[in-house]
């Protein structure tokens, strides 16, 4: 059994009373529906007969049970439809409400590189449709049952017909084949819709990044052509899909049509009435099966939903082996002249494309490392777990990543226990506490996804303020000033001196801007002459520390 | 400046909603199979009705009406076939003209300039599609819920008009439900819509920010306030829908409720034993006929309202749909290219994306004299990408002036004609090397072609594989040198008077700069030049440098 089998095994489990309901609803729905029709039927038939036979006979047919019973038919079908509706969605939405929480926790816990490989829009938007198409599977627990009995309840009735009960259950059955057969052809375009959604993607990224370079050679309209061509192949795909899934709708009405004529011609011998009430039943039980018809149809996007689902979360959870914690440690990288003491105050430098961010993000478990390239005291990174080592650093990142909340949300993250005062204080030396007090609602407003209301260089000190919040031994800032002017710049620099005065905290920097820069008393350089290699491991090659007095000349 | 959250109202949306289905898309042909799928159920009930008739007779009798019984019933299944075809036909008409629209407007904006090119990427695709139900089902469903009652009454009244008035009076409580349904419960349901897609996006963001959730330990946290979110949402969402199942029940009683009047009072009227006199004596065809049809009255209405949800899905789609999509478009000018290199004068220039508080660039002047080289200084981030895409009209000229050879640039007139570009992620396609090339100048002959890359340095690379050697999207097999160089010689191959450089040589090791930094001087001779880096090396090639200064 797949973790997320017994992911959604549990959740059946928890929802049973839910499914069971729902269950039992659609098969009253079906059942009362199958009845109403056929009683209906031969009410109508049987009425007529007897009032065609003269008002003595008339005034004898006992009229009050069956129209009572149609009343009553019609009242026990829309009650049932009602709770069935609420009692299939209330198990779907209460399993939803634990697997999505389950399934965020397995990315999380998931190898780094695999879990941040989800972080990209495209992954990300896969796995919001995924859940969505587990919830209609919920939804559609209920379907088989509606289906059961009517079939039932349509040989109860037909059966009065002879041998159109026969003729009615072999209809429902070719049905099903068909419909069987009709989902598995649906797969090949619903994987063919993936592929093209994904080719459109890739071709809509690589132009719109080109995009200079299109209007410099007055290839937009070729370039537009190119990624309609991608998006007549996506067309195509969506439209083989709708015409398969209009080939269900085809063989259900077929299907409704040849039962009734069956029925017709077998029942005929038993009388009109009879005649009228099996077929408007068997009209009845075949339609009872659309409900699962339907489920079928959704069949090939379940199972590829539950397949790629399913390898996210088998991926293995992190076991965190709690180890002694680290609390002030130094330093080390290879190559390099010692370690780096905490307290130290460092920049790294290295030129474009030399993997100052990528060293940054493998001190923080971001990135798998490898053994001997860094050391914490004289542990080596790679046998200090990764949430042990991220209590190590506060951290901004390059692209000061925000979440989509409120500032205070985004300042908890930082440290969840930290109290209005310790907020502000942080919020003042990221040089931001006025910002944030002329909000409308203070801390407590809005910023936007990844903080879009705020201007770019906002951005960065909320997240200044996030990673002085966290009672860290190093601070890592990645580009610190990207975006400041040079007024705010210098307020910040000078509020973090202040700060790291009092926290006594260690300073890792990756800045261009030599007025961060001179704040470093050391240099860690990563330049290595010949050597640019893209996505390769890290290389951590010369470090050379130089004094106070040679920085701030 | 603390901008107000962008909901745009509802009425904007309707008329959004409107205005995404192109004039040339018709929508008749799946409302009128939708039609065509009432005349087959009303010819249905009229073949049940006659085989129940034409029972005692024998078989033969029936046969007619068994045939029509059985092609009724089939031509129910056609033309629903057809419908959900011809109606995904159309809907694949309005996506196309919608995502060619997107795909201009993506393409008319500065590469990662802002941060919402990703979303627009989204857009594009997944937010196009969305509108597919919309157009497919609940258009036609629309179209076809307020004539197909209208066809079923009119066969009712025929068979017995007396039930037919039964039908209408049941449809004045199925209308108020309806219309209940449709208003409050609308809103709510709009409003949990709204709630259930928050919800999805708080899921998105929380997988998007993996990297800081990580770095900080609030993973546990996060998926605790994932877990309530979810719990609270299902709540709310249970309450809604109870409304809304409720309202949809409503619906439902009332049209059991109006069937089973008709088959009362049809099954009254034939035993002859109604309490009140009626000006129809109905017979057992005629009042099967018209109980057979009864369900069909209330079955339009019924597909209206299951395809509501295609609606509210493709009205979240609309309004995340850029507002330019839904303004009146300006005409290209038609401009020249200046035939020598040109003075480029760009005085108190501001850029700031739409959607931005504070300006990429602001009170920035330059003077750039014909057939010089400058070169734009700074750190990521200050600007520098804007300046260029500014002149390519991919940026917004928000205040200042630019002005080439004394010409202002504006709406429509940009320097794109004159200019050559280099930029750090060169467009690279599937074909040969020769085919990359010539993107830049079409109408090139080979040897124009050849050289070209000659002298953008290919030359080695001609000797080993030559102009047809093959080359994939990706640039595989080519080094990161390569691959500039290609951009170089489409920059060469173009007759051009002007050449932008966007960070040519970031991401190259110092022999490959220095070696790529010689040809790019050469290719500089006789154009206007702006070079956009931080490289001191490639810098020092320049007449003369400015540096920018990034504002917060």
């Amino acid at each position: 059994m797949t973790a997320l089998d017994a992911l959604l095994a549990e959740q059946r489990l928890r929802q049973r009373p839910m499914l069971v309901r729902a269950a039992g609803y659609a098969a009253l729905v079906a059942a009362a529906s199958v009845l109403l029709l056929g009683l209906s039927g031969w009410f109508l038939t049987a009425a007529a007969i007897a009032g065609l036979a003269g008002p003595v006979v008339a005034q004898g047919f006992n009229y009050m049970l069956p129209s009572a019973g149609i009343r009553l038919l019609a009242i026990v079908r829309t009650g049932a439809r009602y709770g069935e509706r609420l009692a299939s969605h209330e198990a779907a939405f209460g399993a939803l409400a634990r697997v999505r929480p389950a399934l965020f926790r397995a990315i999380a816990a998931a190898p780094v590189a695999r879990a941040l490989s989800f972080s990209t829009g495209e992954a990300t938007a896969r796995i919001v449709q995924d859940v969505g198409v587990i919830e209609t599977r919920f939804a559609m627990a209920s379907a088989p049952w509606g289906m059961a009995a009517a079939a039932v309840a349509g040989v109860g009735l037909t059966v009065l017909g002879g041998w159109a009960a026969a003729a009615t259950l072999a209809c429902l059955g070719t049905l099903l084949l068909v419909a069987d057969r009709l989902a598995t052809a649906l797969e090949a375009p619903g994987r063919a819709v993936q592929r093209a959604t994904g080719a459109l993607k890739d071709e809509l990224a690589a132009q719109a990044a080109a995009a200079a370079e299109l209007r410099c050679y007055a290839l937009e309209g070729w370039a537009a052509a190119r990624i309609a061509e991608r998006s007549e192949t996506l067309g195509d795909a969506v439209e083989a899909q709708a015409a398969v899934l209009g080939w269900f709708e085809l063989a259900q009405a077929v299907a409704i049509a040849v039962a009734a004529g069956a029925v017709v011609v077998l029942a005929r011998g038993h009388g009109a009435a009879v005649m009228a009430l099996a077929a408007l039943a068997a009209a009845m039980t075949i339609d009872g099966a659309a409900p699962l018809v339907r489920s079928l149809a959704q069949r090939g996007a379940v199972r590829e939903a539950e397949a790629r689902l399913g390898a996210l979360l088998d991926g293995g959870s992190l076991s965190s082996t709690r180890q002694l914690a680290v609390a002030w440690p130094s330093i080390t990288f290879a190559l390099a002249d010692g370690p780096l003491l905490p307290g130290a105050r460092v920049q790294l430098a290295g030129r474009s494309g030399a993997g100052k961010t990528r060293l940054v993000e493998t001190l923080l478990g971001l990135r798998p490392g490898e053994r001997g390239q860094v050391w914490f005291d004289d542990r080596d990174l790679v046998d200090i777990a990764s949430d042990l080592r991220r209590e190590i650093f506060g951290w901004v990142p390059q692209d000061a990543a925000l979440l989509s909340g409120t500032v205070r949300d985004n300042l908890l993250l930082g440290c969840a226990q930290a109290d209005e005062a310790a907020l502000w204080q942080a919020l003042h030396d990221a040089a931001l506490d006025m910002r944030v007090h002329g909000l409308p609602q203070g801390l407590d407003s809005w910023i936007g996804e990844n903080g879009a209301r705020l201007s770019g260089g906002e951005r960065r000190r909320l997240a200044l303020a996030r990673a002085y919040l966290r009672p860290a031994s190093w601070l890592v800032l990645d580009e610190p000033s990207e975006g400041l002017d040079a007024a705010t710049e210098e307020v910040v620099i000078a509020r973090l001196a202040a700060r790291l005065t009092r926290t006594r905290q260690g300073l890792l920097l990756v800045s261009h801007r030599s007025a961060f820069a001179a704040f470093c008393d050391q240099v860690v350089s990563l330049d290595v002459p010949g050597w640019a290699l893209p996505g390769g491991p890290p290389r951590v090659s010369v470090g050379f520390p130089i004094s106070a007095g040679a920085a701030a000349a | 400046m603390y901008s107000i959250p962008t909901q745009p109202d509802p009425v904007s949306v309707v008329l959004r909603l409107k205005s995404i289905v192109p004039p040339t898309v018709r929508l008749w042909p799946p409302t009128v199979l939708l039609l065509g799928d009432t005349v087959a159920g009303i010819a249905f009930a009229g073949g049940l009705a006659g085989a129940v008739v034409h029972v005692p007779a024998g078989l033969s009798a029936m046969l007619p009406w068994l045939a029509l019984l059985v092609g009724a019933g089939c031509a129910r299944g056609v033309c629903a076939l057809l419908a959900a075809r011809v109606g995904a036909d159309a809907a694949r008409r309005t996506k196309r003209t919608l995502r060619a629209a997107l795909v201009t407007d993506l393409l008319a904006r500065a590469p990662g300039g802002h941060a919402t090119t990703g979303t627009l990427l989204a857009t594009c695709v997944d937010e196009v599609e969305a509108t597919d139900g919309y157009v497919a089902r609940f258009l036609p469903a629309r179209a076809t819920a307020g004539l197909a009652p209208l066809l079923v009454i009119a066969a009712a009244a025929l068979a017995s008009p007396i039930a037919a008035a039964i039908l209408v009076v049941t449809l004045i409580p199925f209308l108020a439900a309806m219309i209940l349904a449709g208003g409050a419960a609308a809103d709510e349901s709009r409003r949990q819509f709204g709630a259930m897609s928050r919800l999805s996006g708080l899921f998105a963001d929380r997988i998007r920010a993996l990297p800081i959730l990580l770095a900080f330990g609030g993973e546990q946290r996060e998926a605790e306030r994932l877990a309530r979110a979810s719990e609270e949402v299902a709540r709310r969402t249970m309450r809604v829908l109870r409304v809304a199942f409720l309202s949809s029940g409503a619906l439902e009683f009332f049209a059991a409720l109006s069937v089973a009047l008709v088959a009362v009072y049809a099954g009254f009227n034939v035993l002859g034993l109604l309490p009140f006199p009626v000006p129809e004596k109905l017979d057992l065809a005629r009042a099967f006929f018209v109980l057979a049809l009864a369900p069909e009255f209330y079955l339009p209405m019924r597909r209206l309202a299951a395809a509501y949800h295609d609606k509210q899905a493709a009205q979240t789609a609309v309004e995340r749909f850029p507002d330019a999509l839904f303004a009146p478009s300006t005409a290209p000018v038609a401009q020249r290219a200046p035939e020598t290199a040109p003075r480029i004068t760009l005085t108190d220039v501001a850029i700031a994306y739409a959607g931005t508080d504070t300006p990429a660039i602001r009170d920035f002047s330059l003077d750039i004299a014909p057939g010089t080289i400058v070169a734009v200084l700074g750190p990521s981030g200050s600007g520098k990408s804007s300046l260029l895409h500014l002149l390519l009209g991919l940026a917004p000229l928000s205040a200042g002036r630019v002005t080439v050879d004394g010409v202002a640039l504006g709406e429509g007139v940009t320097l794109a004609p004159a200019s050559a570009w280099v930029g750090q992620t060169p467009l690279i396609i599937t074909g040969t090397l020769r085919a990359n090339i010539a993107l830049a100048w079409p109408a090139a002959t080979a040897r124009e072609i050849e050289h070209a890359a000659r002298r953008a340095g290919l030359g080695p690379m001609l000797a080993v594989r030559g102009l047809d050697a093959p080359i994939d999207a990706r640039g595989g097999g080519l080094s990161g040198g390569e691959i500039r160089r290609i951009a170089l010689a489409r920059a060469l191959l173009k007759p051009s008077t002007v050449l932008l450089l966007d960070e040519p040589t970031a991401h190259l090791d110092p022999v490959a700069e220095a070696a790529l930094i010689e040809t790019i001087r050469t290719a500089c001779r006789g154009r206007t030049v702006i070079i956009a880096t931080h490289s001191a090396a490639l810098a020092a090639i320049a007449d003369r440098t400015v540096s920018l200064e990034p504002h917060a």
